[in-house]
């Protein structure tokens, strides 16, 4: 039985993307597809990075954002997006997290981690930076579930900007959540 | 801005119920991305008080962002508690429509965005 989705900010707001990072002008069309095709309904999360770093934020690796500072926003974050997911999640729907793979702070699966990353920003092209495991926020985001009772939702990260991105296996993905 | 940077300096805070319509409701979604304009989703009128209040600052919290930047934004249908939210963080008269046909929302959409959405920030 089609739930509720919890998705990325970017995912319906490309503008709150870093200079060179929108893929479209706004929505991002075949994931809204995917979730009303199948009767899903769609909840926005924040962008942690947005109102952190701001428009003019540089792209950035997990070792950069990962501050106490940065990560008590996340939290602050969290708790606004887990108290709306135990909502859904009291009343008996099924939930599940879209994300967005590669990135510092809303991967799932895969995150951009560099650890001498710093100072002028410059690096080679192609500098190897994607790695295994989650973002700043969905880590925050699982702890405040986890203390309040809550199971972490079934989740996945949408694969557009990264660079071996296939459509047809993104939504293979999504679909794969959705359906449990 | 990256030249290779596909947004459109457009963005709409919009009611849950247009982002989730029901049967034969607008579908505002699919209006702002025929448009070009990026969503910010107003928490569902569902919930709680103390689950949407926190929402709504992350909402207005964003939303400075993009207009201190010079973005194009607009409301679209209505939140209890918005316009309080948006002033805690200094915005006030954004453009807005409480649509009650997805032409009158499209022709806003046009009317509302201007002529220049690749301006610099």
């Amino acid at each position: 039985m089609p739930g509720v989705a919890f998705v990325a900010h970017c995912l319906l707001n490309q503008n709150s993307k870093c200079s060179g990072g929108a893929r479209c002008p706004g929505v991002y069309a075949p994931l809204v597809a995917a979730l009303r095709e199948r009767g899903w309904q769609i909840q926005q999360m924040p962008c942690p990075e947005l109102a952190f770093t701001g428009l003019n934020r540089f792209w950035a690796v997990r070792e950069q954002l990962d501050t106490s500072a940065y990560r008590r926003h996340c939290r602050r974050l969290a708790k606004g997006v887990a108290g709306a997911i135990e909502v859904h999640v009291r009343a008996g729907e099924d939930v599940v997290l879209i994300g967005l793979e590669g990135s510092p702070s809303m991967g799932v699966h895969i995150t951009s981690s560099d650890p001498e990353r710093g100072g002028r920003p410059e690096w080679p092209d192609g500098a190897d930076e994607l790695s295994p495991g989650s973002g700043i926020f969905i880590d925050e985001l699982s702890a405040e579930l986890a203390e309040r009772g809550v199971e972490m939702p079934r989740a996945t990260g949408i694969t557009h900007q990264l660079p071996d991105h296939h459509g047809p296996g993104e939504l293979e993905s999504i679909v794969a959540i959705l359906e449990g | 801005m990256d030249a290779g940077d596909a947004r459109g300096y457009r963005v709409a805070l919009i009611a849950d119920e247009l982002v989730n319509p029901a049967a034969r409701g607008i579908d505002g979604l699919a209006a702002l991305e025929s448009a070009g304009w990026g969503a910010i989703q107003l928490p569902s009128g569902d919930y709680p008080d103390e689950v949407a209040a926190p929402l709504l600052d992350l909402v207005a919290e964003q939303t400075e962002e993009f207009t201190r930047h010079g973005y194009t934004v607009a409301v679209i249908g209505r939140r209890a508690g918005l316009d309080e939210a948006l002033a805690a963080y200094g915005v006030s008269g954004l453009p807005s429509i409480e649509p009650r046909s997805t032409a009158a929302l499209t022709r806003f959409l046009a009317q509302t965005a201007g002529s220049d959405p690749e301006r610099p920030l």
